[in-house]
């Protein structure tokens, strides 16, 4: 490129090059997490102005229920072998109260032990490599946070969720551990090259 | 590409947080509370009035998001709240001092990049950062407007009640503040330096 056509393609007193490098080097910047007491103020503020309807209640749970609960448990167990000790830990509990629609049972079900698969596959990565991009590891870090936040929510001890809703936070864990494995399948091939 | 529209949410969950549910504005809310606050302290720079923004910005989306129709992605939905809020905030700002948008940049002078722990010599991303930091509001508001979120000059102008003329001059002032902290093109620092002392 000549140095008139050069002047030619200058953007606001920037250069094409560098007008790329200053829009890439800005959204490299760090983002910044606000801190935790701010969701507790938009809480207070959203219940004070009625913002948040009552969940529904679950009705109590009938026998047929707690057996496809169980059905489901052991079939996680046995495609995912080895696994019972570690899911305590990273995993929401079950419910104690299972969802009386049948049908709703075995979409849950699927998506427990998708996400249980998933674990398992993140699991047998390699460790996360030392040198990281700083871009990779705020996304994988986002994810993780997001995935926290389900857990959290799966996990809450306030009313519990209706079936509907327990199966759509379970299809965004899924989801989000899916993104949260591709990230970090190519992290490690990064690494390997 | 802007951060917001890199975070996708089930559509599911938007539509359980039309209908009020708790649960799924607490989801809403970690998925998009970094880039909301990180958004709002750029362009106010003081973290309580960040935190005010965030907040502000959540209840309305909380109010208003049984009319997301979904044209539009969630996150840049949440983005235009957000940036609303900001731009009110900075007004509101301007005004309480006197001041007219125009009148910012007479706030500052070069120097101030220097004794706001700008190097002259800078070699990672912390310099641009703190340049960027130094600019004046409106015009930081501009740069991130426009080079980071991917707003056109005339989405800038309406947003802050100019002309897209406003909006161009802004950025073109901003990149002669912000020109010598680039990681290219280092090779012509010092004399971009000596440039910047004498003026």
């Amino acid at each position: 490129m000549t140095s008139d056509s050069k002047d030619e393609e200058m953007i606001y007193g920037l250069t094409v090059d560098e007008h790329d490098a200053l829009q890439r080097e800005l959204r490299e910047l760090p983002d910044t997490m606000p801190p935790r007491a701010v969701w507790q103020r938009i809480r207070e503020q959203a219940e004070a102005e009625g913002l948040f309807k009552r969940p529904m209640t679950r009705r109590p749970s009938t026998w047929y229920a707690g057996i496809g609960l169980a059905a489901a448990i052991a079939f996680a167990a046995l495609i995912v072998p080895g696994l019972n000790d570690n899911l305590q830990r990273d995993l929401p509990t079950l419910p104690e109260n299972p969802p009386t629609n049948t049908t709703q049972l075995t979409a849950l079900q699927a998506l427990m032990v998708e996400s249980r698969q998933l674990e398992s596959d993140l699991r047998a990565l390699p460790g996360q490599p030392r040198v990281r991009r700083a871009g990779t590891v705020a996304t994988i870090s986002e994810i993780e946070d997001r995935i926290a936040a389900i857990d959290y929510q799966l996990n809450d001890s306030g009313p519990r969720l209706s079936p509907g809703d327990e199966e759509i936070f379970w299809r965004e864990r899924v989801r989000l551990m899916n993104s949260l494995l591709r990230l970090r399948y190519a992290q490690t091939q990064r690494t390997a090259f | 590409m802007s951060k917001f529209a890199d975070i996708q949410i089930d559509q599911a969950i938007i539509k359980r947080a039309a209908n009020g549910d708790s649960h799924a504005h607490g989801i809403l809310y970690r998925a998009f509370s970094t880039p909301v606050y990180s958004i709002c302290l750029r362009f106010t720079r003081v973290p309580a009035h960040a935190e005010d923004l965030v907040q502000e910005t959540f209840i309305e989306v909380m109010r208003s998001i049984g009319q997301f129709r979904g044209e539009a992605a969630i996150g840049s939905w949440i983005r235009r709240i957000a940036v609303t809020k900001a731009l009110m905030f900075l007004r509101s700002a301007w005004t309480s001092r006197g001041q007219s948008l125009a009148d910012d940049w007479d706030d500052k002078t070069p120097g101030d990049a220097v004794s706001h722990g700008v190097s002259r010599h800078p070699d990672d991303a912390l310099d641009l950062d703190a340049a960027l930091q130094n600019l004046p509001s409106v015009s930081r508001a501009v740069v991130w407007l426009h080079d980071v979120e991917g707003y056109t000059h005339k989405e800038i102008a309406a947003l802050m009640g100019k002309t897209e003329s406003f909006s161009k001059s802004q950025l073109s002032r901003a990149y002669q503040r912000l020109r010598p902290m680039l990681t290219i093109g280092r090779e012509g620092l010092a004399a971009d330096s000596a440039a910047l002392r004498s003026y």
